[in-house]
């Protein structure tokens, strides 16, 4: 748990209209707005089926030209598409958000480089054809959009089930863990410890959206007003490792118990959106990013690679519960994800001693850049993966 | 505005700018045009003040390069990159996506955003509302970026031009290798460090995946009505280097030609070396000290025994190590584009951790540079006030064209 992180993830919900996973409050992202009232509307759609047939033949005038590298040409008729795309986009976006971005995607760089001297012809064909397939797509998207938050609400029953999962595991461990330190039992309460962490660690932005559960059961020193209030995972880590006792450390014990018994029941009864979700995938990258490859997260047993892999680890289940909505609107990134996910696990593979993850202050400070620069290319791909929503 | 101009605002920014402008301004392809033209501010208010300032924009499609004989603006970013990736293609896309990008930032646009706020934006924003102060973005390819320990990375090792190596170890060299060298460099300058580093900052977010950022370096420099800057020690830097502003001097000692395979032709050597100065013994250096180490006067910036800045040195008035002696003596015309630095304190010492950012281009940096380097290394006077902690040798390509790449020449020429 980090300060900074939770402010960072507050303006995040401000300014995306996300209600964090606090999913029993109103919903107010504009899409969501958009999209329930395209529902309705199927004589847009079929207007908009009139516009996709138009819109085709006018690009196919402009593959002619693009073809025929005719430089005036190719102005015209990219010009023409993007009038005509200006003139019905903005009910495509509230109808077919995904294919809008898709259509966007392409129809944005041909306008741009068409107006260039001297054009890359090469580059104008290739987005040229994709804003074919794009459009042949929109001519025929009736299902496709309720298909989408079918396969979406999959997704979150999925991840939900493995959030549940977790958090019956971590209330497991925290209970085995919090019953060795109330035995002073030291080497014991050191095992329990590593173990409760990586359930934690893979749920976090679930736990962070419930208010002041987080800080209670994850605080650093530096996070709290006083020493004297400070609860929690870590308020105990201090104790085992730094002063090597658990004497004292009962009240702080039961807290932390009653506090993760809390956080099961309320996650429970929460109901995920999509976007929470994928949003809190990206919050586990950006945790692991800041906190822990910084080594601060775990400042007396330096178990931070623990947290890091567990982080990884919450974000990939995110990714994979995604993945069929994801496969559905982009291939590639899909791909490029799966590329990215084993890329990281083979460097932390190297990053194990004895089958276990090697202490904070054991790695090297080029092993650490590497893991650093494995996770922005991860978290870098993991942004756009809100495409799909 | 001219005609190019027009391409960086992208329709959602035309439609941002109709919205703040209000219904002045119709959207349609009659209008079209009108919104186009609106400056990177976003207001109207601001459009006839964007339009006439020309000259604060410095075009980055160009013969060559900008950043190297365009006069010195106030601020630098360098980023040197290693490259992550082992597939040609996509540093060659990453080489378009930079090119792109350094036209758009140095005409001031910005990179427009998707609709889906759940995204983060395309363009970071600092420089919002800002003109582009004179940016300009230059690039550069380190000998790494052809081999690395004789391995030829991308099948290209046969397009490393003649003179790009590594420079050799100097007398004194106290190089620290994590500010040293790099596959890539892109030099940024602009008169608004805001503007300088927002350039930087989407070049490196533009990277990642293909290209890790090995050092950064900021600079800055400060002179007024065309008088010779001066360094941190205080005395006017570079008199002896004030490169003439005629085509033929560049023809003649900057821009390569023959010899050099294609994509180097109207290209340049960069040399870049990180200078320490231990400001803080220097100050405590008495005045008669202080010059004889220069062998100029510390106020007007004469030579020893002559009157003006701009006087011819005596060399028999210059004392025997005297940097000014020394460097008359291997003196060979060079483009020279230095900054000071200063990056906070020495956690060692508590001094002040600052020092010259040395940054020359020249057509032959073996003839032109590193004998100069040499001797200056044994002998320099100066040396008892400074060390070199960094070294970089990039040969900068020939200017692009529009719809072109930096660099396309060395995979498809």
């Amino acid at each position: 748990m980090k300060k900074a992180i939770l402010s960072l993830s507050t303006v995040f919900m401000i300014s995306t209209g996300i209600a964090g996973c606090q999913s029993n409050q109103t919903e107010t992202t504009s899409k969501q707005q958009s999209s329930a009232s395209s529902e309705s509307s199927t004589k847009t759609s079929s207007s908009i089926k009139k516009d996709a047939i138009r819109m085709q033949k006018e690009t196919k005038a402009l593959q002619t030209a693009i073809e025929s590298k005719d430089n005036s040409a190719i102005k015209k008729t990219a010009e023409t598409v993007n009038n005509d795309w200006l003139s019905f986009e903005n009910n495509v976006r509230d109808s077919f958000p995904l294919l809008y971005t898709e259509i966007e995607k392409y129809e944005q760089p041909i306008f741009m480089e068409a107006f260039n001297d001297k054009p890359d012809i090469e580059k104008l064909a290739q987005d040229a054809e994709k804003l074919q397939k794009a459009l042949a797509q929109l001519e025929k998207a009736k299902e496709s959009k309720s298909k989408t938050s079918a396969v979406l609400n999959e997704a979150v029953k999925n991840y939900q089930s493995y959030v549940n999962v977790q958090m019956d595991e971590l209330v497991k461990e925290t209970t085995t863990f919090t019953e060795a330190v109330k035995a002073q039992n030291i080497d014991q309460a050191k095992e329990s410890y590593k173990k409760a962490r990586v359930y934690y660690e893979r749920i976090e932005p679930i736990a962070e959206s419930f208010g002041d559960l987080d800080p209670k059961i994850d605080a650093r020193i530096a996070d709290v007003e006083s020493e004297a209030k400070w609860t929690g995972f870590h308020r105990i880590e201090k104790a085992l490792w730094k002063d090597n006792s658990a004497a004292g450390q009962e009240k702080v014990a039961n807290q932390l118990l009653a506090d993760v018994k809390e956080l099961q029941t309320k996650t429970k009864s929460l109901t995920l959106k999509p976007e929470a979700m994928v949003a809190g995938a990206q919050e586990l990258l950006n945790e692991a990013a800041i906190s822990k490859i910084t080594g601060e997260e775990e400042a007396y047993s330096r178990i931070d690679l623990i947290d890091l892999a567990a982080n990884e680890e919450g974000s990939k289940a995110v990714y994979q519960a995604v993945l069929p909505a994801l496969v559905e609107n982009n291939k590639k990134l899909a791909d490029q994800l799966d590329a990215q996910f084993n890329k990281i696990e083979a460097t932390l593979v190297t990053l194990k001693k004895d089958g276990e993850y090697l202490p904070y202050n054991e790695m090297s400070k080029d092993q650490i850049r590497q893991l650093s620069d494995e996770l922005s290319q991860l978290s870098n791909l993991m942004k756009d993966t809100a495409q799909i929503l | 505005m001219t005609e190019e101009k027009k391409n960086g605002y992208t329709r959602r920014e035309m439609l941002k700018v109709s919205a703040v402008a209000g219904a002045g301004i119709a959207i349609g392809a009659s209008g079209l045009g009108t919104v186009l033209s609106i400056g990177k501010t976003l207001s109207p208010a601001k459009e006839t003040a964007a339009t006439s300032k020309a000259d604060d924009t410095i075009p980055f499609y160009a013969k060559h390069q900008a950043g190297i004989i365009t006069p010195q603006q106030e601020f630098i970013y360098l980023g040197s990159f290693n490259l992550t990736t082992s597939s040609k293609d996509q540093v060659i896309a990453l080489l378009k996506d930079w090119t792109k990008l350094s036209d758009v930032l140095t005409r001031g646009a910005i990179r427009s955003s998707t609709d889906n706020k759940l995204l983060p934006p395309n363009d970071t924003g600092e420089a919002i509302d800002l003109s582009p102060a004179k940016l300009t973005v230059t690039f550069g390819f380190g000998s790494s970026f052809f081999k690395v320990n004789g391995v030829d990375r991308f099948g290209i090792s046969d397009k490393q031009p003649a003179f790009l190596k590594d420079i050799p170890h100097m007398p004194h060299d106290n190089l620290d290798k994590k500010a040293s060298g790099g596959d890539i460099c892109i030099q940024v300058c602009a008169d608004n460090e805001q503007v300088a580093f927002h350039a930087l900052r989407q070049f490196i977010k533009a990277s990642t995946g293909t290209a890790s950022v090995h050092w950064i370096q900021k600079g800055f420099i400060a002179s007024e009505g065309g008088k010779t800057p001066r360094n941190l020690f205080g005395f006017k830097d570079g008199t002896a280097n004030a490169a003439p502003t005629n085509e033929a001097f560049h023809k003649s000692y900057i821009w390569t030609k023959e010899n050099e395979p294609s994509w180097m032709n109207d290209g340049t050597y960069m040399c870049y070396r990180k200078i320490r100065m231990f400001l803080e013994v220097w100050d405590r250096t008495s005045l008669q000290d202080q010059e004889d180490t220069f062998g100029r006067k510390k106020d007007t910036g004469a030579p020893y025994g002559r009157k003006k800045e701009s006087d011819s040195v005596n060399m028999q008035k210059q004392p025997v190590n005297s940097h000014v002696r020394l460097a008359k003596q291997a003196a060979q015309p060079i483009l020279r584009r230095g900054y000071s630095y200063v990056d906070g304190m020495d956690e060692a010492t508590g001094n002040v951790d600052a020092g010259l950012i040395f940054i020359s281009f020249q057509k032959n940096p073996e003839k032109q540079i590193l004998p100069m380097l040499k001797v200056l290394g044994n002998q320099d006077a100066l040396n008892e006030y400074i060390s070199h902690i960094g070294s970089a040798m990039f040969a900068c390509p020939k200017g692009v064209s529009q719809g072109s790449y930096i660099g396309k020449d060395i995979f498809e020429a």
